[in-house]
């Protein structure tokens, strides 16, 4: 398999089926990411496009020495998964008491989700459930190290913030997602 | 000396102590205070069990347009080819075996009820889609059906009866060549018994009159005369 290095130089000299192919490749990963955060299909189906346009158009300013190509795309998902998030705060504040609770939007919407029937996963549709009540700040920690698999070094990268801080915020998260995750009903045999 | 943690320490290493990257006094411990703190106890046992779910989730199968319109948004529509054949995707889903066997038994089964109520001529009115019409019309293919079963059979009896009645009798090719066999079977006789034996030659004659005109009459069977061919 062709190496990022070497599709994004073919993007750059104006080759489509390079461009193609990394979006295919990397496509599940952006998504994930965006799912795991919002809770919400439609919302995630929206920021992955918005996350490749804004990719293609600044891919000329990518440098390897910013990390591995990964890491820097889930860099940019994140900076729109936080932008994400404070468009939509105001819709948040201003729904009912029980969004006094760190939820997001959509996750108990009373419409299903599009992507609703493809949770076949009873425990990917509980770790989601729990996930949202979630900090913002501990749900992305926890997603990009126990979902995404990305190490403390890249997390860095990522949230640009001290190591430290990166895993303060996965312990923390953890913690609090076990603690919801017990609440649920799903605790240790 | 003994480390002596409390819960706020345990809890802030917790990870550590599970990435094992605690000192073998540290995990002593942390493994010193959860065994007498059932609540620190408590939060390393869901934590270990959050993290072994973890590991089982598949991550989810973006929607499969999506690549799609992402690439239509940066690098714009690509070819029609592409876009045509994007029209027979399901195609590779209905070829799937479990689709497949299922589409075909369908397939099978429709045109089985529909050979079955479909009006004879092949065009179809709508008067043929009267109830009443649907019914004479399944009640005349079944009685077709049952008649052309019962044709076939008796064909069965008749083709089993002539070739039972042109071929040698077992009693025939087993007896020894006698004088009254030998004998033409027109010259009359008195004898009871071979008057019974005449009884099936006249059946023979009468079922295998038509066929004689077929046979060459040297190839005759002794009891078979020239009389029985018209």
């Amino acid at each position: 398999m062709e190496p990022d290095a070497q599709l994004i130089q073919s993007c750059l000299r104006g080759d489509g089926p390079a461009w193609e192919e990394l979006v295919r490749r990397h496509t599940r990963r952006v998504y994930n990411l965006c799912y795991r955060f919002t809770g919400n299909g439609t919302a995630a189906e929206d920021l992955t496009q918005e996350v490749f346009i804004r990719i293609y158009r600044t891919l000329g300013s990518y440098q390897p020495t910013y990390g591995a190509f990964p890491t820097w795309l889930t860099s940019v998902t994140r900076n729109l998964l936080v932008d994400h998030y404070r468009r939509t705060r105001r819709d948040r504040l201003t729904d009912s008491i029980d969004d006094a609770m760190p939820q997001l939007e959509g996750t108990h919407s009373p419409a299903p989700s599009p992507d609703r029937a493809a949770l076949a996963n009873e425990l990917s549709e509980q770790l989601q459930q729990g996930l949202a009540r979630l900090s913002p700040e501990l749900r992305e920690a926890v997603i990009l190290r126990d979902l995404q698999e990305l190490d403390y070094s890249e997390i860095r990268a990522v949230l640009q913030v001290p190591e430290g801080t990166v895993k303060s915020r996965i312990n923390r998260g953890r913690i609090e997602l076990a603690r919801v995750l017990s609440e649920m009903g799903v605790r240790p045999a | 000396m003994a480390m002596n943690w409390n819960c706020a320490i345990a809890e802030e290493r917790l990870t550590d102590y599970l990435d094992g990257v605690l000192t073998p006094e540290e995990a002593a411990a942390f493994s010193a205070h959860t065994a007498g703190c059932a609540a620190c106890a408590r939060m390393l046992s869901e934590v270990s069990h959050l993290l072994s779910q973890v590991q089982l989730v598949e991550p989810l199968d973006p929607p499969t347009h999506l690549t799609a319109k992402i690439l239509d948004s940066t690098i714009g529509p690509r070819t029609q080819t592409a876009d045509w054949r994007r029209w027979f995707d399901w195609v590779g889903v209905i070829w799937q075996p479990r689709f497949g066997m299922g589409a075909a038994t369908v397939a099978a089964s429709i045109a089985i009820v529909f050979h079955a109520f479909a009006p004879a001529g092949g065009k179809v009115t709508f008067a043929d889609l009267n109830p009443v019409s649907i019914v004479h019309s399944a009640n005349r293919q079944v009685h077709l059906t049952y008649a052309h079963g019962v044709k076939f059979v008796n064909d069965l009896r008749v083709v089993y009866e002539i070739e039972s009645r042109l071929g040698p009798q077992p009693a025939q090719m087993n007896a020894p060549v006698s004088a009254p066999q030998a004998q033409p079977p027109s010259q009359p006789s008195n004898d009871p018994h071979e008057k019974s034996q005449a009884v099936p030659h006249s059946g023979r004659r009468r079922i295998t009159d038509g066929l004689m005109a077929f046979v060459d009459p040297s190839d005759w069977p002794d009891g078979i005369t020239t009389r029985s061919v018209r």
